[in-house]
């Protein structure tokens, strides 16, 4: 058997960890570096590059390299997410055949899990480096918010990568995980992770070696990235004031710009000021212009302070659902490059009563939970279990147009539960149940997982047929539905498989082009 | 699920844990097999006690196997089952106490010391018979109260019943088996898992844990008042009867004491669930309420569905069951004149083999209507595709009315036909003798006389 690798897809960074001699180790890329920037490009000449190389020439390839699509896998093409992402993407989002959105780089198409899929394979390729040997099996992470289609989709693109996913967990999870290896104690703990691209907060209990996860709550639209993109309109503007030039449309200098606000806001957590400074970021009639700003702490927190606020509103409801106040959290752990920024650690240490701990990197921690799940998963002896739950609530529509949960977001699986329902109209004969997925109490609002008809219902008056709808999800996380009547004892069920982007065609030829692929790169 | 016979007599079916036999859709006849199961019985004692022929009750038991109605355990580990918790029943003695908080909080957490069926065991299999054991041995007490699953007195608080739900989890979530070749254990897991986590969400909850105790609390008064048979004040459904009953209602008021009970004792006490039952209850008394106005008011058919609907809702109530007898009856008899009705219009038109099949049909319902009989008879014999059959109606028609010339001519002409010419021969004469002036009688006896 080989070895089990743990890996953190980020938005924007990704990092892959092991277990080495029973010690969780972070594998540092070929420059050295313990993650790589989850990023996908095509050079001029036709090379594919990935990570630290698409990255260092992102500023002058900008329309063909790709970052961030972890925005957008899984998502459909006319969600609102999707939608800002084409709006400030310097790279090209189409609509796929299955109204999914791809990212056409020159003259060839990419759907998002083949992105993800490439980033995957550069981390599988890292550890086998590192490990000298092959690697199949990984655990793999994901934002506690993502639903069904987003984690079928990564599952994809971990087999497009030659990988066989062994779990997809929650990135806190696997978080608190990391915090948890080896304590002996008997705590609860709070799971604070703003990361590039979202929020996650998670409540978790250890004891005895078992982690369970009391709640979790998030937003896969906030993170470090809103930071970045509040500077860049802030200098946008300020070099308005300035130059009386917009740089909105050009998409060089919205790179450069994009840089250097990431890099002023990471120093702004070690500095009181930061200088940005951009030689001929543009030219007009009257020469090449230059941008040259001072930025203080102050500003900054100025800029973001409402997000930080927002972040501290989802924790609340997060511990509501835990049903614990926040002095009851012995430890808060910090995960994510965001969380660097004292005005975060502050903001959190303020509401918690306590200062956040320090002892885990919060770049690393994730991939390094990842790692701790793939080996308890496949140990012989199990010193630790992770009680796992579902992200989202699960239930049916009900008349109205409501949204009826029979399974809670945070329930521990596996796990199995009833309702008993009704008709609607006089003698109706067949009801329709839709299973939904999502945390709206209008169906519409909510994910349709798969539906079908209960047929054969005895006539009776409204209200007085009984159908027993139940939901059953096991070990795997596989979902079943099904519906009775009970007074025929009729049945129909079904087993909702999560739905990808991708059919499972899609997905063979894409390995099978990889491989073409992989051949030619071999000289 | 295909058992050899012998192997299946060996077998002790119980109900399987979490089921509520009151949603099962079922008969009457398979009602009363499923409150015979209380994990005590083997199966070849529920053949001859199960109130159906024997190869009812295999076909009945191994249907529910199939579904998961019910779970079969070997004679010994119910043995020592039984010994473990003392049976309950009339000869139990009253327990002296009214119904008090203490009554069970006094159950002790019991060690797992259950004897499992060995033939289970698989050394293939890619977990240790030890665990193996240990998995079969927890599953047989799933049906156990929550606490005493996880290993708890009642009074345990929150924080033991944690610990608890944390060791039991980490002995039996699936996850400890992941990607072993663990066959019928893995599913036995998740069984086992799902229940634990039910027993800790409900235990840890304090509204759900209070209707527990005050569920355990009623099934401590039930049994203490089942104990003398004639109780002034059994709060169970069926002792809303007359207290001075024959002794075989009494008997029947019994079982369905014990029957109520047992449904107390299986694990779904929750809050949730006891509500359900109470609407389950409330709903079959409307039916049923319904049905006997239907019945007073002669609209039979109605007042048969309704009081089907509400055995269906609540199957233990022997007062429904008894009434629907009386209720079945009317409305087969209404049945069978609507079917008459529909035969005869056939007749008029002349469609033997439609009016045939319509008589066919009104017999199942009133097989001792002389008239169908004797009109079926006489289409079979003169469709002649089967006379055995017509055979068998004229016969059935000559029993119930003998002194009907026709029926004994009809008959004749039948074992005529059959080429049993003595047999015709007597019944011809009777029915000469009934109706001297029957000509067609004449006629068939002379054509006897001609062979």
């Amino acid at each position: 058997m080989g070895r089990v690798i743990g890996i953190d897809l980020g938005t924007t960074n990704s990092c892959v960890a092991v277990i080495e001699n029973g010690q969780p180790t972070v594998i540092p890329n070929a420059g050295g570096y313990k993650t790589t920037p989850s990023m996908f490009a095509i050079s001029q000449d036709g090379k594919r590059l990935v990570g630290h190389l698409a990255k260092r020439q992102a500023v002058t390839n900008a329309r063909h390299t790709v970052y961030a699509s972890k925005r957008l896998i899984g998502r459909r093409f006319d969600a609102p997410e999707v939608t800002k992402v084409i709006e400030l993407a310097p790279y090209e989002v189409v609509r796929g055949p299955n109204d999914d959105p791809r990212i056409q780089l020159g003259d060839k198409v990419f759907t998002c899990p083949e992105i993800s899929a490439i980033i995957l394979r550069e981390m599988k390729r890292i550890a086998e480096e590192h490990l000298g040997e092959p690697v199949r099996d990984a655990v793999v992470t994901v934002p506690a918010y993502f639903n069904d289609t987003q984690r079928q989709c990564t599952k994809d693109a971990g087999k497009i990568a030659g990988l066989e996913v062994l779990r997809i967990i929650n990135e806190p999870t696997a978080a608190a995980l990391a915090y948890g290896f080896g304590k002996k104690r008997d705590e609860k703990i709070a799971v604070y992770d703003l990361g590039g691209g979202t929020f996650d907060i998670s409540i978790l209990e250890l004891g005895s070696g078992v982690i369970e996860v009391l709640a979790t709550n998030g937003n896969t639209f906030l993170g470090g990235e809103d930071f970045d993109r509040r500077l860049v309109s802030h200098l946008l503007e300020r070099f308005q004031e300035q130059e009386g030039i917009d740089l909105r449309s050009d998409a060089m200098a919205l790179q450069r710009l994009k840089d250097a606000a990431e890099k002023a806001k990471c120093d702004l957590s070690q500095r009181e000021t930061a200088e940005i400074n951009l030689p001929f970021i543009a030219s007009d009639a009257k020469g090449p212009r230059h941008l040259n700003l001072e930025l203080t702490r102050e500003v900054l927190e100025g800029l973001v302070d409402d997000i930080v606020r927002q972040t501290l509103k989802i924790v609340e409801s997060c511990l509501a659902d835990a049903g614990l106040t926040p002095s009851q959290i012995d430890q808060v752990v910090l995960v994510g490059g965001q969380t660097r920024m004292p005005l975060v650690q502050n903001a959190v240490a303020e509401l918690f009563g306590k200062r956040p701990h320090k002892g885990v990197n919060p770049d690393e921690v994730v991939a390094i939970g990842a790692a701790i799940q793939g080996e308890a998963l496949l140990a012989e002896d199990k010193s630790l279990l992770l009680l796992d739950v579902t992200p989202l609530s699960l239930g049916i529509a009900t008349f109205g147009g409501h949204f009826t949960r029979l399974i809670e977001r945070n329930t521990t699986v596996p796990v199995r539960k009833g309702h008993i329902f009704t008709t609607t109209r006089d003698n109706q004969s067949a009801v329709k149940i839709r299973v939904l997925q999502g945390e709206s109490d209008l169906a519409a609002d909510n994910d349709l997982l798969g539906e079908f008809v209960l047929s054969g219902i005895r006539p009776a008056r409204k209200g007085e047929p009984e159908i027993e709808v139940s939901f059953d999800i096991d070990a795997n996380g596989i979902v079943s539905v099904s519906a009775r009547d009970l007074a025929t004892g009729k049945e129909q069920s079904i087993q909702v498989n999560a739905t990808s982007t991708l059919s499972d065609e899609e997905i063979q030829r894409i390995i099978d082009e990889n491989e073409l692929y992989e051949v030619q790169l071999k000289p | 699920m295909h058992l050899g016979r012998s192997a299946q007599e060996g077998q002790v079916p119980a109900l399987a844990p979490g089921l509520d036999p009151a949603r099962l859709p079922l008969s009457p006849a398979e009602g009363f097999l499923l409150s015979r199961i209380d994990g005590r019985t083997p199966w070849k004692l529920l053949r001859e006690i199960g109130g159906l022929a024997p190869s009812e009750v295999d076909r009945c038991l191994e249907r529910w196997l199939e579904e998961g109605v019910v779970v079969v355990a070997s004679a010994k580990s119910a043995k020592s089952a039984a010994a473990g918790s003392p049976p309950a029943g009339p000869s139990k003695p009253a327990s002296p106490a009214a119904p008090s908080k203490a009554a069970p909080a006094a159950a002790p957490p019991r060690p797992a010391a259950v004897a499992i069926d060995e033939s289970l065991l698989d050394r293939s299999l890619d977990l240790t018979v030890e665990a193996q054991r240990r998995i079969l041995a927890f599953e047989q007490r799933l049906a156990e109260p929550y606490h005493q699953l996880l290993g708890l007195s009642a009074d345990a608080d929150t924080k033991a019943v944690k610990r608890a739900y944390f060791e039991l989890s980490k002995e039996f979530h699936p996850d400890r088996y992941f990607r072993r070749n663990t066959g019928p254990f893995g599913a036995r897991l998740e069984r086992i898992f799902k229940r634990i986590l039910e027993a800790y969400e409900l235990l840890s909850d304090p509204t759900a844990r209070a209707e527990i105790e005050r569920a355990a609390e009623e099934r401590a008064a039930v049994e203490a008042a089942a104990a003398p048979p004639a109780a002034p004040s059994v709060p169970a459904p069926a002792a809303s009867q007359e207290p001075t009953e024959a002794p075989s209602t009494a008997a029947a008021k019994a079982a369905s004491v014990e029957a109520t009970k047992r449904l107390r004792q299986l694990p779904h006490l929750r809050a949730a669930h006891l509500k359900q039952l109470a609407e389950r209850r409330a709903k079959a008394k409307r039916f049923f309420e319904s049905g006997m106005a239907a019945f007073k008011a002669e609209r039979w058919l109605e007042a048969a569905g309704s009081v089907r609907l509400a055995i269906a809702f609540d199957p233990t109530n022997e007062a429904i069951r008894e009434a629907f007898g009386d209720v079945q009856r009317k409305a087969h008899d209404e049945r069978a004149k609507q079917l008459l009705r529909e035969a005869n219009a056939a007749l008029d038109l002349r469609d033997a083999r439609n009016a045939l099949r319509l008589f066919e049909e009104a017999l199942l319902f009133k097989p001792h209507d002389p008239g169908a009989n004797a009109t079926a008879a006489r289409l079979a014999f003169l469709i002649g595709d089967d006379l055995k059959k017509a055979k068998e109606y004229a016969q059935q028609a000559c029993e119930l009315e003998p002194n009907v010339p026709s029926n004994r001519r009809t008959l004749g002409q039948i074992y005529a036909a059959a080429g049993l010419a003595a047999n015709a021969r007597r019944e011809l004469e009777a029915a000469l003798r009934l109706d001297p002036k029957d000509l067609e009688a004449k006629e068939a006896l002379r054509g006897l006389g001609r062979r």
